[in-house]
């Protein structure tokens, strides 16, 4: 108490001071550090809100200071430091580069300095990822940035969530996804398309037991805190970001027939004896009709796609002083996507973080975000109604409108272009527009924390957060479309189903903290946590038929109610921790953990899970021997050892259940799960040991860890002999064991940094160096369509039949049969496991260069991954005979002709074999893209404070601008089609096949930041 | 100050760790029940019953898949359209594996599930009292499990008639609870093997006896009945040439054979005229978005005068078969219609286009009809040399598809000009030819043709017209399915043989 009234005395003292001493006067100066000027360094009067920043050469002004004020200059990555005015006016200043080993690392729970974390922990910063494109999904930016990061764009749409998974594949069951924690709320992961990426300040990804432990059942998969941005004590600090551009297809590696190269192929099928091809044009048409065919050349890439649009405006508001600070962000951001006809994704998104010293004792926290997201884009489907099928399915002889008799353009009657049906009878074209799909998230994330100083020793921060998300899917089908004529009710025109659903989660955390010092070398820390987490999904839906008008969405105006229906779930988990960390003087660190969690998802004799870990690190740059070398700036050690759950399964797997549907109007009994009583925990043990370095002032820095993980007890829906009669023909069961072995490594070096120049490069490689079924219950395979867990093999290896080319003699497809001997047979029963071959990179990464001049700057941005397989199934479906009433690729053309031909494809008089699925589609997956690519120029500060404005920054950027690959089609497959396997669905394999899910695009942007 | 704080802090930590605690306990499922839980009590047993027949109906309308039409795509009866969407081409040209999707794992799996159903109403039997309303619920839980079962050995098995040796071939898995071959005191995953062909019939014939004693003599529409166990028994018994035992169970049968009027009416589901099992959809309530079974064979659009505009059809009706029915036959009108897609004109395959006023296809499926056991019977008289009360049966049935004074060309009061009905005289050769012709045109498209070559072991030989309206356009690509082809029987989900390692595939695949 004596010390708070000291402090209060001087407190009131320096205002005092301040008010006698009111003569304010301007100071100007220079920062440098050791090699040049430093730009951006923060200026600020102490205890004031008064502050700027250091321009592009290093120089700032600073009006009403008082002499007695002291100013402070700060930048991230050198020591802060604080110079009393006093008399001077020109204030020139050299920051010392930090020890990095002070960088702060946010590990779950509290941060760290590096220093005191025994962690292996990725970090990616705000500002790497601000050059994607916002529209992007979050996780999308995270590809290549860090090591043991694994993240595969699941496919090109607008808001499309990626695929994350980090070091790998740790579990069989449907998620692999990490938790994602905003500011200490945990939110699910297709909500993180819905957070604006300005907001990020940055992300820390847990990898090893040593951190993820303390995430108990949900850290299985690893553990992604997203820390969105505070104010910074200073004047207001205002940033306005706005960027246009556009997007389009990655062009294809292959050619599509144009009209006279289909017809020509048709002609030769049907010469053959192709049935199919018999009452084609191709075969039919007189050269007459063959040239008005050819006329009608058609690209339904061009008609079916466009251009899309981006767009995105950003406003952020940040400030604060000793006791308050707070951001204020609001963004806008469009991307169309490139699919003609709709409106495509659009995001509206506001936040408002807070941060308030109520008391000495006593911090008060409040973080709010509001976003707000729609789209139109169509669902993701392999069949007539998906476009991306379209555009390579329809014949370019069969334009987009229909043609009558003189060639003309058929017009409906209300003057309206007729679109053609084409050959698969679903003209796309026409269904986009009256078949509508809208769909809107509303997401609210927000946390309400106190840190209470209980004394010098003892703390608690307790912190509610809650996410909300609120769906809503208008889905209809116009009076006179495309679907009505086959699938409506002639009385009742037009239908329209809506969708709501609300998903909040919250958390109750409760942290209660120790610290003491001993001896001023032993220090200790000590954190015992209390968790309750609570998921609370409702949903509603109606149908309703019978529209007096197509241009009125509401259900309100229909003749006749059809359908509704409600549900709920829930699931809980409650939990406890202790976290203990001990250092003897920096040098030597260790930490233990053991945390208690218990979860609705198992039954009662099995619902609680214990996870423990230990770790240690040695500091070795802190030992005296060490302490004067020049050219080791940091060199640690650590190893950590430890447990984490994974319980991402359904909700009562462990009950028989039986859900109700109706029989001729009468309500039905439908057993659809047969319960597992005795399913428990799955359990993962990893062991990491990893080494950090930096040489010469840190300019060459890097980071590699080994790890071994074996997840035991994996949960996975087993398949059932269809003869139970179980509607769900899965039992949820603990089956085996998976091994995952791999090494990373990270570098950075900063090849030049002077005060014009400056050069950095960097990047990470991580190898998969084993990922194998250790075991699985009664030794049985797990046979997955066309992957298969077995025994001793890599996970999901391709199990497959395998194909031995064409016989030169008559054009027939070969195949090996289950005994290895080559046979013009097919059987699916040929399916043989391909040893080493998966979805599943060996290696994978990425990389950056980054190099400025004056105001220039120009990123680039690498990813890239290797010795993965993808089952071509869209080649498949581009060259199959079969298909021959579709277009196909020009490949298709180089059958089998005559004896002796070989580097052929199957004659076509093999269709039936020749069509089936088998190794011949399998390709190799390996690619290295130029994830983006960024050109800029701020402008100098004798410019901008003309135009009265803080900084000035353009620049362009091209994203997936480059691509080197082998593969047949774009090597970026996450979803292969969510309509035939999605994720989170039983069996799905990410990588494994492509299927027409929207592609990957390049896109261009163009924008200006400014500051104020 | 100190205290305050330390007071909140405890506070906090106690109640959370004691109220969190409790939570976790007082969880339940929101929409769904234990499946032996839940039956207490006669409505109940009747919502699971009702589940049984649901899985049935799923399999037998599947829009892609059902049972009440790929037997026709199989058969000599559809020739594929090829404007069409080209679904069911794999099964339409013999060339499915264990690992083709549709029809194979649809009807293997909801079978199935139609078994599981109907062995949990069985085992729980007891809860209910004694009396009719427990007979009727046992009976159509053992009519309904020997149904399904019958649908799974004649599709994956030979059917006993069809060769000498099918009785020891492999059958499927009988599933009873009775034998212990599944448990619902202690539900686990059970994987059984094949049982023979003659032991698959045994135990279907041993159900359908059963139940013929326990059911009611009518249900509400929809549900299984006395005449739908007798018939189901009639084609059961000529399936396995036992042909007096058809004949007894087919004069069980008292449902009246469809008249001439009321035919038509049948497929827009506007009379239930003799029909002896039928699996219902409510189309004008909450099932309006059922499984629409007439998808199989076409998609049509109205204009809004409710005139038929276009339709794309899957399947038309095979020209040859068409032209072989006789124009005073009413049927003909009945089995086609003028289709065309843009300007490809077909024979449209009319039964299953829609309730009146619709092309969505959406009907009840027509498991068994009368004249179906009344050509049973006729059948089976002739085999058994009953040729005179064959031949009467016979021309029973044609006599009331004869199209008489109402043709359109001399519908008038004068009765002169009237085609008068001359019945058939046939004998042998000739007439069990004629008995086979009246059962292809009476049941066709209604998913029986495939069994009825299969069972009598013959061929499947397909006529060279193609699938335009006059013959013309794309034939068949294969025309002929041999007799005693291992394409008779579909193989075994690959699902199954995957998941069940003690299932043996078929022969042939």
């Amino acid at each position: 108490m004596k010390k708070k009234l000291t402090l209060l005395s001087i407190l009131l003292l320096v205002l005092t001071v301040q008010i006698s001493h009111a003569q304010e006067k301007t100071i100007s100066g220079t920062v440098f550090e050791s090699e040049g000027p430093l730009p951006g360094a923060n200026i600020l009067v102490k205890g004031t809100s008064n502050g700027t920043q250091t321009d592009f050469d290093g120089k700032f002004t600073l009006p009403d200071v008082n002499s007695s004020d002291i100013i402070v200059i700060s930048y991230v990555g050198y020591k802060t430091l604080e110079i009393p005015v006093g008399t001077q006016t020109t204030i020139t200043a050299t920051l010392e580069a930090d020890n990095t080993l002070d960088e702060i690392v946010i590990v779950g729970f509290g941060s760290r300095t590096k220093e005191l974390s025994t962690s292996a922990v990725s970090t990616v910063t705000g500002k790497d990822i601000e050059n994607l494109v916002p529209s992007t999904s979050l996780d999308n930016a995270l590809q290549g940035k860090a090591a043991g990061v694994q993240v595969v764009g699941a496919n090109g749409r607008p808001g499309q969530t990626a695929f994350v998974q980090i070091r790998g594949i740790g579990s069989l069951s449907a998620s692999t996804t990490p938790l994602y924690v905003v500011d200490g709320v945990p939110i699910d992961a297709n909500d993180v398309n819905n957070i604006n990426p300005n907001d990020i300040e940055n992300f820390s990804i847990l990898k090893d037991a040593a951190t993820v432990s303390l995430y108990g059942s949900r850290g299985a998969n690893g553990v992604v805190l997203i820390t969105t941005k505070k104010g910074k004590s200073g004047e207001a600090k205002i940033s306005f970001n706005s960027s246009i551009g556009y997007s389009q297809r990655i062009p294809d590696p292959f050619d599509l027939f144009d009209a006279a190269g289909k017809l020509e192929i048709e002609r030769q099928f049907a010469e053959l004896g192709v049935t199919a091809a018999q009452s084609l044009p191709g075969a039919t048409s007189s050269p007459e009709e063959l040239a008005e065919l050819i006329a009608l050349d058609t690209d339904w890439e061009q008609e079916l796609l466009r251009q899309g649009f981006i767009q995105n405006n950003s406003l952020s508001i940040s400030g604060g002083d000793d006791k308050l600070n707070y951001f204020l962000s609001l963004a806008y951001s469009k991307n169309t996507g490139v699919i003609d006809r709709i409106d495509g994704f659009e995001r509206t998104s506001l936040r408002l973080n807070t941060s308030y010293q109520a008391k000495k004792w006593l911090k008060v926290n409040t973080n709010i975000s509001l976003s707000r997201n729609t789209s139109d884009l169509p669902r993701d489907r392999n069949n007539v109604q998906n476009p991306f099928r379209a555009l390579y399915d329809y014949n370019p002889y069969e334009p987009l409108f229909l043609r009558d008799a003189d060639g003309n353009i058929e017009v409906d009657e209300n003057g309206d272009n007729v679109f053609n049906p084409t050959s698969t009878g679903f003209p796309i074209a026409r269904a986009l527009q009256t078949e509508p799909e809208d769909n809107r998230n509303f997401l609210i994330i927000g946390s309400l924390g106190a840190d209470i100083k209980l004394s010098d020793n003892f703390s608690n921060n307790f912190l509610v957060g809650a996410t909300s998300n609120r769906f809503n899917r208008t889905n209809r089908s116009l009076a006179g479309g495309v679907l009505q004529g086959f699938v409506g009710d002639a009385n009742f025109p037009g239908t329209q189903t809506d969708n709501a659903s609300v998903d909040l989660r919250y958390n109750v955390t409760n942290t209660f903290s120790y610290k003491d010092t001993y001896n001023g070398v032993h220090n200790l820390q000590a954190d015992f946590l209390l968790e309750y987490i609570e998921r609370i999904f409702t949903s509603q839906f109606s149908t309703s038929r019978g529209f007096p008008s197509p241009d009125i969405p509401f259900q309100d105006v229909a003749t006749e109610a059809q359908t509704a229906g409600s549900n709920e779930a829930r699931n809980r988990l409650f939990s406890q921790g202790l976290f203990l960390t001990y250092d003897y003087d920096r040098k030597y660190v260790v930490s233990g953990s053991i945390r208690r969690d218990t979860s609705t998802r198992f039954s009662p004799n099995n619902q609680e899970g214990y996870f423990w870990s230990g770790s240690a690190a040695w500091n070795i740059s802190n030992e005296d021997f060490l302490a004067d070398n020049s050219t080791i700036s940091n060199l640690r050690l650590r190893a950590s050892l430890g447990t984490a759950g994974n319980q991402a399964i359904g909700d009562f797997q462990f009950l028989d259940l039986a859900g109700f549907s109706t029989f001729n109007g009468n309500p039905a009994l439908i057993p659809f799960g047969l319960g597992n009583p005795n399913i428990q925990w799955e359990a993962q043990r990893t062991l990491d040991i990893g080494v950090e370095w930096g040489l010469f002032n840190n300019r060459l820095n890097g980071v590699v860890d080994f790890f071994q993980r074996n997840s035991d007890e994996l949960l996975l829906p087993r398949p059932l002999s269809l003869t139970q009669g179980d509607q769900n023909n899965s039992i949820t069961t603990n089956v085996g064991e998976i091994e995952n072995q791999g090494l990373e490594v990270s570098l950075n070096y900063d090849i030049i940094r002077n005060s014009a120049i400056k050069f950095s490069v960097g990047g990470n490689i991580s190898f998969q160096l084993n990922n194998e079924v250790v075991s699985l219950l009664d030794g049985a395979d797990i046979i997955n369509g066309n992957t298969i867990l077995r025994e001793g093999e890599e996970l999901n290896t391709f199990f497959l039949p395998r194909y031995a080319g064409v016989n030169p003699a008559n054009g027939a497809p070969l195949y090996l049969d289950q005994n290895d001997a080559i046979t013009d047979n097919f059987s699916a029963d040929f399916q043989t496991l391909l040893d080493g071959k998966s979805p599943a990179p060996d290696i994978q990464g990425g990389f950056y260069t980054d190099f400025s001049w004056k105001g220039f700057s120009v990123r680039s941005d690498w990813a890239f991954q290797s010795g993965n397989y993808i089952l071509n199934f869209q080649r498949q479906q581009g060259v199959a005979i079969g298909n021959i009433d579709s277009n196909l690729r020009t490949e298709a053309l180089n059958f089998w002709r005559q004896p002796g031909d070989t580097n052929v494809l199957p004659s076509p008089l093999f269709q039936a074999t020749a069509d089936q699925t088998s190794t011949r589609f399998l390709e190799k997956g390996d690619f290295l893209r130029l994830r983006s690519l960024t050109l800029a120029y701020s402008l100098p500060s004798s410019f901008t404070e003309n135009l009265f404005i803080s900084s000035l920054r353009i620049y362009g950027t091209g994203q997936n601008i480059l691509t080197v690959s082998g593969f047949e089609g774009d090597p970026e497959v996450g979803i292969g089609s969510a309509e035939t396997s999605a994720p989170g669905a039983a069996g799905f394999v990410a990588g494994a096949f492509n299927l027409f899910s929207y592609p990957q695009t390049r896109s261009y942007t163009f924008g200006v930041e400014v500051g104020f | 100050m100190k205290k305050i704080k330390l007071t909140i802090v405890s506070a906090l930590l106690l109640s959370m760790t004691y109220s969190c605690s409790d939570e976790i306990d007082n969880l339940e499922p929101f929409t769904s029940v234990n499946p032996i839980a839940f039956l207490e009590g006669p409505a109940s047993f009747q919502t699971a019953v009702d589940g049984m027949y649901n899985q049935i109906f799923g399999y037998y309308s599947s829009p892609g898949s059902a049972l009440q039409g790929i037997p026709d795509i199989l058969s000599d009866n559809a020739v594929l359209v090829t404007t069409g969407r080209r679904s069911n081409e794999v099964y339409y040209d013999y060339q499915y594996t264990a690992a083709t999707g549709g029809a194979i794992g649809l009807y293997f799996s909801q079978a199935y599930n139609a078994i599981n159903i109907s062995n949990i109403v069985i085992s729980q039997i007891d809860k209910l009292p004694e009396g009719d309303t427990r007979d009727n619920i046992l009976g159509q839980a053992l009519a309904g499990r020997a149904l399904a079962h019958f649908d799974l050995a004649r599709v994956y098995g030979p059917i006993p008639s069809q060769s000498n040796n099918a009785i020891s071939e492999l059958g499927v898995s009988y599933i009873k609870v009775e034998d212990g071959d599944v448990d619902f005191d202690v539900p686990t995953p059970i994987f059984p093997e094949r049982e023979s062909i003659g032991s698959n019939y045994e135990e279907i014939l041993e159900d359908l006896l059963a139940a013929s004693t326990l059911i009611s003599e009518s249900n509400s529409e929809g549900r299984l009945t006395r005449n739908g166990v007798f018939g189901l028994l009639s084609r059961i018994y000529l399936y396995l040439g036992q042909y007096q035992n058809a004949i007894d169970s087919s004069n069980e049968v008292s449902t009246a054979i469809a008249t001439q009027e009321d035919l038509s009416s049948i497929y827009i589901d506007a009379t239930n005229a003799g029909i002896v099992i039928e699996l219902s959809v409510n189309t004008a309530g909450s099932e309006a978005n059922f499984n629409n079974v007439g998808v199989i064979y076409s998609q049509g659009s109205l204009d809004d005068a409710g005139n038929i505009t276009n339709t794309i059809s899957e399947y038309a009706v095979d020209f040859e078969f068409f032209n072989s029915i006789d124009d005073s036959d009413i049927r003909k009108g009945i089995i086609q219609f003028d289709s065309a897609n843009g300007d490809a004109e077909h024979n449209g395959i009319r039964k299953f286009l829609g309730e009146s006023g619709q092309v969505n296809g959406r009907l009840d499926i027509k498991v068994m009809r009368a004249a179906e056991v009344l050509l049973n019977r006729v059948e089976a008289q002739f085999e058994l040399g009953f040729e005179g009360q064959a031949l009467t049966g016979l021309n029973q049935l044609r006599e009331l598809r004869f199209f008489g004074d109402d043709l359109p060309e001399n519908n008038d009061n004068d009765t002169t000009n009237d085609i008068v009905f001359i019945p058939g005289t046939e004998t042998g050769q000739a007439l069990e030819d004629a008995i086979q012709f009246e059962r292809r045109v009476e049941l066709a498209f209604e998913g029986h043709r495939f069994f009825d070559l299969k069972r009598r072991g013959e061929s499947i030989q397909r006529s060279t017209f193609g699938d335009l309206r006059d013959g013309t356009g794309t034939p068949a690509e294969v025309l002929t399915l041999p007799a005693g082809d291992t394409r008779f029987q579909f193989p075994i989900p690959i699902a199954e043989i995957n998941a069940n390692t003690n299932y043996t595939q078929n022969p042939g695949y």
